[in-house]
Protein backbone atom coordinates (compact mmCIF):
# COMPACT_ATOMS: atom_id res chain seq x y z
CA UNK A 1 0.00 0.00 0.00
CA UNK A 2 1.10 3.27 -0.86
CA UNK A 3 2.19 5.55 2.21
CA UNK A 4 -0.55 7.60 3.72
CA UNK A 5 -0.17 11.30 4.13
CA UNK A 6 -2.73 12.23 5.55
CA UNK A 7 -4.36 11.23 9.37
CA UNK A 8 -4.71 7.63 9.29
CA UNK A 9 -6.92 6.24 12.33
CA UNK A 10 -6.34 2.78 13.04
CA UNK A 11 -9.52 1.31 14.71
CA UNK A 12 -9.16 -2.14 16.57
CA UNK A 13 -12.27 -3.96 16.30
CA UNK A 14 -10.96 -7.79 16.50
CA UNK A 15 -12.94 -10.10 18.45
CA UNK A 16 -15.36 -8.18 18.83
CA UNK A 17 -18.41 -10.35 19.51
CA UNK A 18 -21.22 -7.73 21.00
CA UNK A 19 -22.19 -5.49 19.82
CA UNK A 20 -19.81 -5.37 16.90
CA UNK A 21 -17.14 -3.62 14.88
CA UNK A 22 -19.46 -1.47 13.49
CA UNK A 23 -19.65 0.12 17.00
CA UNK A 24 -16.24 1.38 16.35
CA UNK A 25 -16.37 2.79 13.52
CA UNK A 26 -19.11 4.75 14.63
CA UNK A 27 -17.02 6.07 17.56
CA UNK A 28 -14.09 7.06 15.44
CA UNK A 29 -16.43 8.86 12.49
CA UNK A 30 -18.17 11.00 15.58
CA UNK A 31 -14.40 12.34 15.59
CA UNK A 32 -13.14 12.56 12.25
CA UNK A 33 -13.39 15.04 10.34
CA UNK A 34 -13.22 15.19 6.19
CA UNK A 35 -10.24 13.65 4.34
CA UNK A 36 -9.40 11.47 7.62
CA UNK A 37 -8.75 8.02 6.42
CA UNK A 38 -9.72 4.97 8.64
CA UNK A 39 -8.18 1.42 8.90
CA UNK A 40 -10.79 -0.92 10.65
CA UNK A 41 -9.87 -4.18 11.89
CA UNK A 42 -12.16 -6.91 12.13
CA UNK A 43 -12.78 -10.54 12.72
CA UNK A 44 -16.69 -11.04 12.57
CA UNK A 45 -17.47 -11.30 8.82
CA UNK A 46 -20.73 -9.73 8.88
CA UNK A 47 -18.04 -6.43 9.17
CA UNK A 48 -18.25 -6.16 5.45
CA UNK A 49 -21.60 -5.76 4.45
CA UNK A 50 -22.21 -3.57 7.60
CA UNK A 51 -19.50 -0.91 6.33
CA UNK A 52 -20.76 -0.95 2.53
CA UNK A 53 -24.26 -0.18 3.72
CA UNK A 54 -22.83 2.50 6.45
CA UNK A 55 -20.88 3.93 3.31
CA UNK A 56 -24.01 4.36 1.31
CA UNK A 57 -25.55 5.86 3.95
CA UNK A 58 -23.30 8.31 5.34
CA UNK A 59 -21.81 9.10 1.81
CA UNK A 60 -18.31 8.29 2.58
CA UNK A 61 -16.01 6.19 0.48
CA UNK A 62 -15.02 2.22 1.40
CA UNK A 63 -11.52 2.63 -0.45
CA UNK A 64 -10.89 -1.31 0.06
CA UNK A 65 -11.44 -4.40 1.91
CA UNK A 66 -8.69 -6.97 2.69
CA UNK A 67 -9.01 -10.69 3.87
CA UNK A 68 -5.63 -11.37 5.86
CA UNK A 69 -5.38 -14.69 7.90
CA UNK A 70 -6.22 -13.37 11.23
CA UNK A 71 -9.09 -10.11 10.34
CA UNK A 72 -10.69 -8.38 7.62
CA UNK A 73 -8.98 -5.08 6.83
CA UNK A 74 -10.96 -2.15 5.68
CA UNK A 75 -9.96 1.00 4.67
CA UNK A 76 -12.50 3.97 4.54
CA UNK A 77 -12.01 7.75 3.18
CA UNK A 78 -13.89 10.53 5.04
CA UNK A 79 -15.80 12.68 2.55
CA UNK A 80 -19.01 13.62 4.39
CA UNK A 81 -19.21 14.96 8.24
CA UNK B 1 2.93 -9.80 54.91
CA UNK B 2 -0.48 -9.70 53.02
CA UNK B 3 0.05 -7.73 49.82
CA UNK B 4 -2.43 -4.76 49.77
CA UNK B 5 -5.38 -4.52 46.92
CA UNK B 6 -6.71 -1.26 46.27
CA UNK B 7 -9.94 -1.54 44.25
CA UNK B 8 -11.25 1.85 43.30
CA UNK B 9 -14.91 1.80 42.32
CA UNK B 10 -17.25 0.05 44.47
CA UNK B 11 -19.85 -1.09 41.82
CA UNK B 12 -20.84 -4.57 40.55
CA UNK B 13 -17.03 -5.60 39.27
CA UNK B 14 -15.34 -3.87 42.20
CA UNK B 15 -17.93 -5.37 44.94
CA UNK B 16 -17.46 -8.90 43.68
CA UNK B 17 -13.68 -8.51 43.16
CA UNK B 18 -12.86 -7.30 46.79
CA UNK B 19 -15.12 -10.25 48.10
CA UNK B 20 -13.58 -13.14 46.01
CA UNK B 21 -10.30 -11.94 47.98
CA UNK B 22 -8.69 -13.92 50.42
CA UNK B 23 -7.89 -11.52 53.43
CA UNK B 24 -5.45 -14.11 54.49
CA UNK B 25 -3.43 -13.00 51.46
CA UNK B 26 -4.51 -9.87 50.75
CA UNK B 27 -5.29 -6.37 52.36
CA UNK B 28 -8.19 -5.45 50.73
CA UNK B 29 -9.78 -2.06 50.42
CA UNK B 30 -12.28 -0.36 48.10
CA UNK B 31 -12.39 3.28 47.57
CA UNK B 32 -15.63 4.07 46.13
CA UNK B 33 -17.20 7.62 45.34
CA UNK B 34 -20.77 6.79 46.47
CA UNK B 35 -21.87 4.82 49.77
CA UNK B 36 -24.97 3.42 48.33
CA UNK B 37 -25.05 0.84 45.50
CA UNK B 38 -27.12 0.68 42.46
CA UNK B 39 -28.67 -2.21 40.88
CA UNK B 40 -28.75 -0.38 37.63
CA UNK B 41 -30.76 -2.96 35.69
CA UNK B 42 -34.06 -2.31 37.70
CA UNK B 43 -33.50 1.57 35.96
CA UNK B 44 -35.44 -0.41 33.47
CA UNK B 45 -38.60 -1.25 34.62
CA UNK B 46 -38.23 1.72 37.10
CA UNK B 47 -38.77 4.14 34.08
CA UNK B 48 -40.85 1.94 31.89
CA UNK B 49 -43.25 -0.13 34.64
CA UNK B 50 -43.51 2.24 37.42
CA UNK B 51 -41.94 -0.25 39.58
CA UNK B 52 -41.71 0.82 43.01
CA UNK B 53 -39.07 -0.83 45.08
CA UNK B 54 -35.85 1.38 45.29
CA UNK B 55 -33.16 -0.51 44.26
CA UNK B 56 -30.43 0.58 46.07
CA UNK B 57 -28.17 -0.93 49.46
CA UNK B 58 -25.27 0.48 51.46
CA UNK B 59 -21.86 -0.39 50.15
CA UNK B 60 -20.82 -1.43 53.48
CA UNK B 61 -23.35 -3.67 54.24
CA UNK B 62 -22.30 -5.56 50.46
CA UNK B 63 -18.62 -6.02 50.97
CA UNK B 64 -17.13 -8.74 53.47
CA UNK B 65 -15.93 -8.22 56.95
CA UNK B 66 -12.14 -8.15 56.35
CA UNK B 67 -12.79 -5.44 53.10
CA UNK B 68 -12.25 -1.89 53.95
CA UNK B 69 -14.33 0.93 52.21
CA UNK B 70 -13.23 4.12 51.98
CA UNK B 71 -16.29 6.28 50.81
CA UNK B 72 -13.96 9.01 49.07
CA UNK B 73 -14.15 10.36 45.11
CA UNK B 74 -10.78 9.11 43.65
CA UNK B 75 -9.31 12.53 41.31
CA UNK B 76 -5.75 11.68 40.25
CA UNK B 77 -3.94 8.10 39.92
CA UNK B 78 -0.15 7.55 39.22
CA UNK B 79 0.45 4.63 38.34
CA UNK B 80 4.54 4.86 38.31
CA UNK B 81 4.86 6.19 42.12
CA UNK B 82 1.85 3.73 43.25
CA UNK B 83 0.12 6.74 44.63
CA UNK B 84 -3.86 7.52 44.45
CA UNK B 85 -5.12 11.10 45.76
CA UNK B 86 -8.47 11.56 46.86
CA UNK B 87 -11.23 14.45 46.65
CA UNK B 88 -10.99 14.88 50.73
CA UNK B 89 -7.04 14.53 50.33
CA UNK B 90 -5.96 11.24 51.05
CA UNK B 91 -3.31 9.44 49.71
CA UNK B 92 -3.90 5.72 49.55
CA UNK B 93 -0.80 3.60 48.13
CA UNK B 94 -1.35 0.02 47.16
CA UNK B 95 0.16 -3.17 45.79
CA UNK B 96 -1.98 -3.69 43.14
CA UNK B 97 -4.46 -1.91 41.83
CA UNK B 98 -7.90 -2.50 40.11
CA UNK B 99 -9.97 0.01 38.29
CA UNK B 100 -13.21 -0.57 38.67
CA UNK B 101 -14.73 2.29 38.47
CA UNK B 102 -17.60 2.10 35.28
CA UNK B 103 -18.88 4.88 32.82
CA UNK B 104 -20.89 7.56 33.53
CA UNK B 105 -23.62 9.31 31.35
CA UNK B 106 -22.77 12.48 29.71
CA UNK B 107 -25.29 14.43 27.78
CA UNK B 108 -22.82 17.39 27.67
CA UNK B 109 -21.59 16.34 24.96
CA UNK B 110 -24.17 16.64 22.79
CA UNK B 111 -26.16 19.78 22.35
CA UNK B 112 -29.87 20.21 23.64
CA UNK B 113 -29.23 16.67 25.55
CA UNK B 114 -28.70 18.10 28.84
CA UNK B 115 -31.38 20.12 28.82
CA UNK B 116 -33.41 17.07 27.46
CA UNK B 117 -32.96 14.57 30.04
CA UNK B 118 -33.29 17.06 32.60
CA UNK B 119 -36.72 17.62 31.90
CA UNK B 120 -38.39 14.11 30.30
CA UNK B 121 -35.43 11.86 32.46
CA UNK B 122 -33.69 9.10 31.48
CA UNK B 123 -32.82 5.46 32.52
CA UNK B 124 -29.04 5.38 32.23
CA UNK B 125 -27.99 7.51 35.73
CA UNK B 126 -29.90 7.60 38.60
CA UNK B 127 -33.28 6.88 40.47
CA UNK B 128 -34.56 10.32 40.47
CA UNK B 129 -33.84 10.27 36.68
CA UNK B 130 -35.63 6.93 36.11
CA UNK B 131 -38.79 7.94 38.02
CA UNK B 132 -38.82 11.32 36.06
CA UNK B 133 -38.91 9.22 32.89
CA UNK B 134 -41.97 7.41 34.06
CA UNK B 135 -43.95 10.32 35.51
CA UNK B 136 -43.52 11.49 31.73
CA UNK B 137 -44.63 8.09 30.41
CA UNK B 138 -47.29 7.23 32.70
CA UNK B 139 -49.29 10.53 31.47
CA UNK B 140 -48.22 9.97 27.56
CA UNK B 141 -51.94 10.72 26.31
CA UNK B 142 -50.66 9.91 22.68
CA UNK B 143 -47.88 11.47 20.27
CA UNK B 144 -44.62 10.57 18.77
CA UNK B 145 -42.24 8.74 21.14
CA UNK B 146 -38.75 8.69 19.88
CA UNK B 147 -36.67 6.50 21.98
CA UNK B 148 -32.52 5.80 20.69
CA UNK B 149 -28.89 5.76 21.98
CA UNK B 150 -27.66 8.98 20.90
CA UNK B 151 -23.71 7.50 20.89
CA UNK B 152 -22.41 4.22 19.88
CA UNK B 153 -21.05 2.71 22.80
CA UNK B 154 -24.31 1.93 25.52
CA UNK B 155 -24.40 0.70 28.73
CA UNK B 156 -25.92 -2.68 28.07
CA UNK B 157 -26.83 -2.63 24.86
CA UNK B 158 -30.56 -4.35 24.54
CA UNK B 159 -31.20 -1.61 26.82
CA UNK B 160 -32.59 0.45 23.74
CA UNK B 161 -34.52 -2.05 22.47
CA UNK B 162 -35.73 -3.50 26.10
CA UNK B 163 -36.92 0.44 26.42
CA UNK B 164 -38.98 0.40 23.58
CA UNK B 165 -40.63 -2.82 23.81
CA UNK B 166 -41.82 -1.99 27.16
CA UNK B 167 -43.05 1.42 26.22
CA UNK B 168 -44.91 -0.55 23.50
CA UNK B 169 -46.48 -2.80 26.13
CA UNK B 170 -47.23 0.19 28.19
CA UNK B 171 -49.49 1.91 25.45
CA UNK B 172 -51.34 -1.15 24.32
CA UNK B 173 -52.21 -2.03 28.02
CA UNK B 174 -53.60 1.67 28.79
CA UNK B 175 -55.05 1.46 24.91
CA UNK B 176 -53.23 4.30 23.89
CA UNK B 177 -51.01 2.37 21.65
CA UNK B 178 -53.17 3.20 18.62
CA UNK B 179 -52.91 7.27 18.99
CA UNK B 180 -49.24 7.30 19.37
CA UNK B 181 -46.19 6.78 17.10
CA UNK B 182 -43.15 4.77 18.86
CA UNK B 183 -39.88 5.62 16.68
CA UNK B 184 -36.59 3.67 17.40
CA UNK B 185 -33.65 4.95 16.51
CA UNK B 186 -30.13 3.40 16.08
CA UNK B 187 -26.58 4.11 15.14
CA UNK B 188 -26.51 0.54 13.16
CA UNK B 189 -27.37 -0.75 10.15
CA UNK B 190 -29.99 -2.63 11.94
CA UNK B 191 -32.02 -2.04 15.25
CA UNK B 192 -29.83 -4.88 17.21
CA UNK B 193 -26.12 -4.80 15.89
CA UNK B 194 -24.97 -8.51 16.23
CA UNK B 195 -26.72 -10.27 13.69
CA UNK B 196 -28.18 -13.12 15.27
CA UNK B 197 -30.05 -11.35 17.38
CA UNK B 198 -31.29 -8.84 14.98
CA UNK B 199 -33.08 -11.58 13.52
CA UNK B 200 -34.81 -12.25 16.78
CA UNK B 201 -35.62 -8.84 17.35
CA UNK B 202 -36.59 -6.80 13.65
CA UNK B 203 -39.26 -9.05 13.15
CA UNK B 204 -41.01 -8.46 16.44
CA UNK B 205 -40.18 -4.55 16.50
CA UNK B 206 -42.23 -5.01 13.09
CA UNK B 207 -44.76 -6.64 14.45
CA UNK B 208 -45.78 -4.19 16.60
CA UNK B 209 -45.71 -1.19 14.55
CA UNK B 210 -42.27 0.22 15.98
CA UNK B 211 -41.24 2.16 13.29
CA UNK B 212 -37.00 2.05 12.90
CA UNK B 213 -34.73 5.06 11.64
CA UNK B 214 -31.05 2.79 11.26
CA UNK B 215 -27.41 4.90 10.99
CA UNK B 216 -28.91 7.43 13.25
CA UNK B 217 -26.01 8.99 15.32
CA UNK B 218 -27.48 11.93 17.22
CA UNK B 219 -25.89 15.31 15.91
CA UNK B 220 -28.06 17.82 18.25
CA UNK B 221 -31.39 18.38 19.28
CA UNK B 222 -33.42 21.78 18.65
CA UNK B 223 -35.51 21.78 21.91
CA UNK B 224 -37.95 25.03 20.38
CA UNK B 225 -38.73 22.90 17.49
CA UNK B 226 -38.87 19.51 19.49
CA UNK B 227 -36.94 17.71 16.60
CA UNK B 228 -33.38 15.20 16.82
CA UNK B 229 -30.72 15.76 13.97
CA UNK B 230 -28.37 13.25 13.42
CA UNK B 231 -24.85 13.57 11.95
CA UNK B 232 -25.84 11.43 8.91
CA UNK B 233 -28.35 14.26 8.11
CA UNK B 234 -31.79 12.65 9.27
CA UNK B 235 -34.37 14.18 11.65
CA UNK B 236 -36.97 13.33 14.20
CA UNK B 237 -39.93 15.29 15.63
CA UNK B 238 -40.83 13.77 19.10
CA UNK B 239 -43.38 14.41 21.68
CA UNK B 240 -41.53 12.48 24.76
CA UNK B 241 -37.54 12.30 23.86
CA UNK B 242 -36.14 8.97 25.72
CA UNK B 243 -32.14 9.54 24.50
CA UNK B 244 -29.67 7.39 26.02
CA UNK B 245 -26.83 9.47 26.50
CA UNK B 246 -23.74 8.93 25.96
CA UNK B 247 -20.94 7.21 28.00
CA UNK B 248 -17.93 8.56 29.72
CA UNK B 249 -15.46 7.08 31.65
CA UNK B 250 -14.41 8.12 34.90
CA UNK B 251 -13.07 11.75 35.69
CA UNK B 252 -9.98 10.78 37.29
CA UNK B 253 -6.58 12.16 36.05
CA UNK B 254 -4.10 9.78 35.02
CA UNK B 255 -0.16 9.58 35.17
CA UNK B 256 0.84 8.34 32.16
CA UNK B 257 -2.08 9.83 30.75
CA UNK B 258 -2.57 7.11 27.75
CA UNK B 259 -3.83 4.76 29.82
CA UNK B 260 -6.68 6.45 28.56
CA UNK B 261 -8.30 6.26 25.43
CA UNK B 262 -10.04 9.45 23.67
CA UNK B 263 -13.46 8.60 25.27
CA UNK B 264 -11.29 8.40 28.50
CA UNK B 265 -11.83 4.20 28.93
CA UNK B 266 -8.99 2.52 30.06
CA UNK B 267 -6.53 0.92 27.82
CA UNK B 268 -7.04 -2.65 28.80
CA UNK B 269 -5.48 -6.49 27.87
CA UNK B 270 -8.11 -8.57 26.58
CA UNK B 271 -6.94 -11.75 28.02
CA UNK B 272 -5.09 -10.64 30.74
CA UNK B 273 -7.00 -7.29 32.41
CA UNK B 274 -4.32 -5.61 32.64
CA UNK B 275 -3.92 -2.10 31.96
CA UNK B 276 -1.71 -1.14 29.27
CA UNK B 277 2.23 -1.06 30.33
CA UNK B 278 1.36 -1.90 34.24
CA UNK B 279 1.43 -5.78 35.65
CA UNK B 280 -0.26 -4.60 39.09
CA UNK B 281 -2.76 -2.98 37.36
CA UNK B 282 -6.25 -4.34 36.31
CA UNK B 283 -9.35 -3.65 35.37
CA UNK B 284 -12.58 -4.88 35.14
CA UNK B 285 -16.13 -3.42 34.00
CA UNK B 286 -17.47 -0.54 31.79
CA UNK B 287 -14.51 1.67 32.33
CA UNK B 288 -12.46 -0.89 29.88
CA UNK B 289 -11.92 -0.26 26.24
CA UNK B 290 -12.45 -4.70 25.91
CA UNK B 291 -14.51 -5.12 22.60
CA UNK B 292 -17.20 -6.85 24.75
CA UNK B 293 -20.72 -5.35 25.99
CA UNK B 294 -20.85 -3.17 28.97
CA UNK B 295 -22.47 -5.35 31.10
CA UNK B 296 -22.65 -6.50 34.93
CA UNK B 297 -22.06 -9.83 34.04
CA UNK B 298 -19.29 -8.74 32.08
CA UNK B 299 -17.95 -6.79 35.13
CA UNK B 300 -18.49 -9.90 37.26
CA UNK B 301 -16.47 -12.87 34.89
CA UNK B 302 -13.74 -10.07 34.51
CA UNK B 303 -13.74 -10.13 38.59
CA UNK B 304 -13.43 -13.57 38.40
CA UNK B 305 -10.00 -13.62 36.37
CA UNK B 306 -8.95 -10.60 38.43
CA UNK B 307 -9.13 -12.56 41.06
CA UNK B 308 -7.85 -15.72 40.04
CA UNK B 309 -4.60 -13.78 38.85
CA UNK B 310 -4.40 -11.92 42.49
CA UNK B 311 -4.11 -15.68 44.14
CA UNK B 312 -1.24 -16.16 41.52
CA UNK B 313 -3.25 -18.62 39.10
CA UNK B 314 -3.56 -18.85 35.19
CA UNK B 315 -5.93 -16.52 34.17
CA UNK B 316 -7.65 -15.06 31.09
CA UNK B 317 -10.54 -13.38 29.83
CA UNK B 318 -11.86 -15.15 27.23
CA UNK B 319 -14.60 -11.71 26.23
CA UNK B 320 -17.72 -14.10 26.98
CA UNK B 321 -20.86 -12.01 27.27
CA UNK B 322 -24.59 -13.16 28.57
CA UNK B 323 -26.81 -10.12 28.44
CA UNK B 324 -30.41 -11.00 28.70
CA UNK B 325 -33.23 -9.16 26.81
CA UNK B 326 -36.62 -8.39 27.81
CA UNK B 327 -38.90 -8.49 25.12
CA UNK B 328 -41.94 -7.15 26.36
CA UNK B 329 -44.56 -9.21 27.15
CA UNK B 330 -43.36 -11.57 29.37
CA UNK B 331 -40.96 -13.02 27.02
CA UNK B 332 -36.98 -12.84 26.92
CA UNK B 333 -33.95 -13.75 25.24
CA UNK B 334 -30.26 -14.23 25.62
CA UNK B 335 -27.04 -12.40 23.79
CA UNK B 336 -24.21 -14.85 24.22
CA UNK B 337 -20.88 -14.63 22.26
CA UNK B 338 -17.21 -14.21 23.21
CA UNK B 339 -13.87 -13.26 21.55
CA UNK B 340 -13.60 -15.97 19.21
CA UNK B 341 -17.22 -17.19 19.08
CA UNK B 342 -19.99 -14.98 17.56
CA UNK B 343 -23.08 -14.49 19.15
CA UNK B 344 -25.58 -17.06 18.23
CA UNK B 345 -29.41 -16.88 17.76
CA UNK B 346 -31.60 -17.74 20.87
CA UNK B 347 -35.55 -18.31 20.40
CA UNK B 348 -37.14 -15.85 22.68
CA UNK B 349 -39.07 -17.68 25.89
CA UNK B 350 -40.84 -17.19 28.98
CA UNK B 351 -38.28 -19.07 30.51
CA UNK B 352 -35.47 -16.56 29.85
CA UNK B 353 -37.24 -13.75 31.04
CA UNK B 354 -37.91 -15.39 34.23
CA UNK B 355 -34.18 -15.85 34.28
CA UNK B 356 -33.56 -12.19 33.89
CA UNK B 357 -36.28 -11.46 36.70
CA UNK B 358 -34.08 -14.59 39.03
CA UNK B 359 -30.66 -12.68 38.09
CA UNK B 360 -32.22 -9.40 39.30
CA UNK B 361 -33.74 -11.51 42.65
CA UNK B 362 -30.22 -13.01 43.47
CA UNK B 363 -28.22 -9.73 42.65
CA UNK B 364 -27.18 -8.80 45.73
CA UNK B 365 -26.28 -12.55 47.11
CA UNK B 366 -24.44 -12.97 44.07
CA UNK B 367 -22.27 -9.60 44.78
CA UNK B 368 -21.37 -11.80 48.02
CA UNK B 369 -19.78 -14.21 45.79
CA UNK B 370 -21.77 -17.28 47.64
CA UNK B 371 -23.79 -18.32 44.48
CA UNK B 372 -20.43 -18.79 42.53
CA UNK B 373 -20.43 -22.36 42.38
CA UNK B 374 -24.51 -22.38 40.54
CA UNK B 375 -23.00 -19.45 38.29
CA UNK B 376 -19.93 -21.41 36.99
CA UNK B 377 -22.36 -24.37 36.25
CA UNK B 378 -24.71 -22.06 34.39
CA UNK B 379 -22.03 -20.34 32.67
CA UNK B 380 -20.74 -23.77 31.57
CA UNK B 381 -24.00 -25.17 29.96
CA UNK B 382 -24.91 -21.75 28.00
CA UNK B 383 -21.22 -21.79 26.70
CA UNK B 384 -20.98 -20.16 23.12
CA UNK B 385 -20.39 -23.00 20.82
CA UNK B 386 -17.70 -22.15 17.59
CA UNK B 387 -19.66 -21.16 14.57
C1 LIG C 1 -30.97 0.31 32.24
C2 LIG C 1 -29.83 -0.63 32.47
C3 LIG C 1 -30.06 -1.99 32.35
C4 LIG C 1 -29.02 -2.89 32.54
N1 LIG C 1 -29.29 -4.23 32.45
C5 LIG C 1 -28.30 -5.13 32.62
C6 LIG C 1 -28.55 -6.53 32.57
O1 LIG C 1 -29.70 -6.97 32.38
N2 LIG C 1 -27.52 -7.38 32.74
C7 LIG C 1 -26.25 -6.93 32.96
O2 LIG C 1 -25.35 -7.74 33.09
N3 LIG C 1 -25.97 -5.62 33.04
C8 LIG C 1 -26.96 -4.70 32.88
N4 LIG C 1 -26.69 -3.35 32.98
C9 LIG C 1 -25.29 -2.90 33.07
C10 LIG C 1 -24.66 -2.98 34.44
O3 LIG C 1 -25.42 -2.28 35.38
C11 LIG C 1 -23.26 -2.39 34.37
O4 LIG C 1 -22.59 -2.91 33.25
C12 LIG C 1 -22.44 -2.71 35.61
O5 LIG C 1 -22.98 -2.03 36.71
C13 LIG C 1 -20.98 -2.34 35.43
O6 LIG C 1 -20.25 -2.59 36.59
P1 LIG C 1 -18.94 -1.76 36.94
O7 LIG C 1 -18.44 -2.33 38.20
O8 LIG C 1 -18.04 -1.70 35.77
O9 LIG C 1 -19.43 -0.25 37.14
P2 LIG C 1 -20.54 0.33 38.12
O10 LIG C 1 -21.39 -0.74 38.65
O11 LIG C 1 -21.17 1.46 37.39
O12 LIG C 1 -19.69 0.90 39.35
C14 LIG C 1 -18.77 1.94 39.24
C15 LIG C 1 -18.39 2.38 40.65
O13 LIG C 1 -17.27 3.27 40.60
C16 LIG C 1 -17.50 4.34 41.47
N5 LIG C 1 -16.68 5.47 40.99
C17 LIG C 1 -16.78 6.13 39.82
N6 LIG C 1 -15.86 7.11 39.76
C18 LIG C 1 -15.16 7.05 40.92
C19 LIG C 1 -14.08 7.81 41.46
N7 LIG C 1 -13.53 8.83 40.78
N8 LIG C 1 -13.61 7.49 42.69
C20 LIG C 1 -14.16 6.46 43.39
N9 LIG C 1 -15.18 5.71 42.93
C21 LIG C 1 -15.68 6.00 41.71
C22 LIG C 1 -18.99 4.58 41.40
O14 LIG C 1 -19.44 5.29 42.52
C23 LIG C 1 -19.51 3.15 41.37
O15 LIG C 1 -19.62 2.64 42.67
C24 LIG C 1 -27.72 -2.42 32.84
C25 LIG C 1 -27.49 -1.05 32.98
C26 LIG C 1 -28.54 -0.16 32.80
C27 LIG C 1 -28.28 1.32 32.95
Amino acid sequence: MEPETVPHTLVDARGSACPGPITDLSMAYRRSKVGDVIELWATDPGVKPDVRAWATKTGNLVRSVEHQPDKIVVVLEILRR
Amino acid sequence: MPTRVLVIGGGSGGTMLANALDHRRHEVTVVSASSDHLFQPALLYLAFTGAAARPVRPERALLGRHVHLVEDRVTRVDLGSRQVSTAAGRDLGYDYLVLATGIQSDPSQIPGLAELNARFGDYHSTVAQARLLWRHLDAFGGGTIVLGQSTPVCKCPPSPVEGILLADELLRRRGRRGASRLVFLTPYPRPYPAEAVNEVVEPILAARGIEVMPFFDVDRIDTEASVVHSIEGDEVRYDLPILIPPFVGADIAFEPPDVLDPDRFLRTDRHTLRVQGFDNVFAIGDGTDLPTSKSGVGAHLEAKVVARALKGRPASFDGRTNCPLDLGHGRGTFVIGSYDRPVARSRPTRLKHLMKIVFGKVYWLSLRGWLEPVFDLYFKLTAPRPS
